[in-house]
């Protein structure tokens, strides 16, 4: 290949993302204008984005303005994706080290494990109302599985030679569990974050759609009921971004912490 | 509890001398442990029930054997139990099936061309963090309730993993591999066929298993939103007619169901890429 050629093809990589994009808005933008698919199935982006300015502002028709919706939806997720940290994790290197732990937890977790979340719900709502505890309930439950596992597997994939070194050198058991096997699993739990992160946001819209009183789910139902799919649209995209945006954060979150463990 | 050596190292168990060291070789035998945990789980969801721990809406654990008999025997709106399961199922395979036809060559072709690979990825990366479950009501707007819509969500779910899975197969090919292909004078096609598509393949079965269970996640989700049959069906009902021992049970068939496609699906793959446990 000559140098010529190669560097067109990198420019045409380099353009190719950003043509597609566009291009595909552009397409759902003609297809609507045209009138191909009617304006009451689909909005334009444009619409998308006129809606988006107007719910910063404005709190009709659907009862909260745009931010609300977010902050409801986000404190749901998190004190659900908090409470999954703070109970599997533990559980989880507990259940890697020990044999109790593991003995007496291991079939209860798998009898629980297959069931999807999102069959959780009705009886979250039975058991917690369609308030705030019963969605962190819901996010708890599947953030849980993904927390559980990786800690599981962090501890037992803990390099072999570093705990008989260990206990060469005499340390007890839950100096080699809290020294050793806890540090060498944290990539292995960060990992699962990630992993949970995506389960409960899923879980957390699936939640509002059946019962909410705000949230983005909750939006996004109204849109339906409204017959506004724009305002469906401006839904769906806000979950993107708003899981796009708390997964960064995390993965910031992990490069911090586990820096000093890894090098 | 007791602080003795636990991991595989130190395993190697003596015989006991005294009762008490008998004593604690039962406690750490894992299936004695097991078993006490399954008994006292359920003990305790009994006593949780009969106290009324959680309301009223806490059934003991016979009540939800009766139910799902009953829900076996007679049916409900219309159908069975299993007519409901198969409903569900059915979606899910119709589904899935779709899914992988169109994700699979979608992910191989942005794996073997960097311009695919520049045009999809974007578009690709644009809907990816979207839940399957926020496209319902678009997909009902479209599609009506009916069999459609649901079809649509569970592909959208589990066409993902598919993609992202082919993609980073073909992309993650060890290239000695093809260095060796090279220096033995394969020709690009022999590459294609001898190289890559077995040393991807491991990888693409794995995304074709994660999106199996995305597909049985979503249906539930699909069906909890609007259905008149399915195992989704079966707990929004229970939740409306305010029988908790139905959303339970319901649960129950939903655990076995997705557990025994996992165990399908992992023979299926020592059968279908028996050398996969020689690349890893």
């Amino acid at each position: 290949m000559s140098d010529k050629q190669s560097t067109s093809s990198k420019v045409a990589l380099k353009i190719l993302p950003y043509l597609s994009i566009l291009s595909v808005l552009g397409i759902w933008q003609l297809l609507v204008v045209t009138g191909v698919v009617p304006n009451t199935l689909l909005a334009t982006p444009v619409q998308v984005v006129k809606l988006f300015f107007y719910k910063i502002g404005h709190a009709d028709p659907d009862g909260a303005v745009l931010i609300v919706h977010v902050l409801v939806s986000i404190g749901e997720a998190l004190t659900g994706y908090l409470l999954a940290l703070l109970i599997g994790i533990p559980l989880g290197l507990l259940m890697g080290w020990f044999v109790l732990a593991e003995g007496l937890a291991r079939p209860i977790f798998e009898m629980i494990r297959p069931i999807p979340p999102v069959a959780w719900i009705p009886l979250a709502i039975f058991w917690f109302g369609i308030g705030l505890t019963g969605k962190a309930f819901i996010i708890w439950a599947s953030g849980m599985v993904p927390c559980v596992i990786n800690s599981f597997v962090g501890v037992r994939m803990t390099n072999p030679v570093y705990i008989r070194m260990a206990r060469t050198y005499g340390a007890s058991d839950w100096e080699i569990f809290t020294k050793i096997c806890v540090p060498s699993a944290l990539p292995m739990v960060f990992g699962g974050l990630q992993v949970a992160l995506a389960a409960s946001w899923t879980a957390l819209v699936a939640a509002e759609l059946i019962a909410a009183d705000a949230g983005l789910g909750f939006l996004i139902t109204m849109g339906r009921r409204l017959l506004m799919p724009d305002m469906i649209v401006l839904g769906m995209v806000m979950v993107g971004i708003t899981g796009v945006i708390i997964g960064v954060i995390i993965d910031r979150v992990e490069k911090r912490l586990v820096a000093g463990v890894r090098r | 509890m007791s602080n003795e050596a636990l991991l595989p190292t130190s395993s190697g168990a003596e015989r006991p001398k005294t009762f008490r060291e008998f004593v604690s070789a039962v406690f750490k035998n894992v299936y004695v442990l097991y078993t006490i945990s399954i008994i006292s789980f359920l003990l305790l969801w009994d006593a949780a029930s009969v106290l009324n721990l959680l309301g009223k809406f806490l059934p003991r654990p016979m009540e939800v054997v009766y139910q799902l008999y009953d829900m076996f025997l007679n049916p409900l709106a219309g159908k069975t139990l299993l007519e409901h399961l198969w409903f569900s199922l059915r979606r899910v395979l119709i589904a899935f099936a779709i899914a992988v036809a169109i994700g699979v060559p979608i992910g191989l072709s942005m794996g073997f061309s960097k311009y695919v690979h520049a045009i999809v990825k974007p578009v690709f990366d644009l809907f990816k963090p979207m839940p399957p479950i926020a496209w319902i009501s678009l997909a009902i707007l479209w599609f009506g309730i009916g069999e459609t819509s649901k079809i649509f969500i569970i592909v959208i779910g589990a066409i993902v993993p598919c993609i992202i899975n082919s993609y980073n197969g073909i992309r993650l090919v060890d290239p000695e591999l093809y260095d060796c292909i090279r220096m033995l004078g394969g020709n690009k096609r022999q590459e294609v066929i001898e190289v890559t598509f077995p040393a991807a393949f491991p990888a693409i079965f794995a995304g074709i298993q994660i999106s199996l269970s995305m597909a049985w996640t979503t249906v539930l989700a699909a069906e909890l939103v609007g259905a008149r049959e399915g195992m989704g069906f079966i707990i929004i009902t229970g939740m409306n007619v305010s029988k908790p021992a139905m959303i339970i049970g319901g649960m129950v068939v939903i655990a076995l169901t997705a557990w025994a496609i996992s165990v399908a699906v992992t023979h299926l793959e020592r059968w279908v890429c028996p050398w996969k446990t020689k690349l890893e």
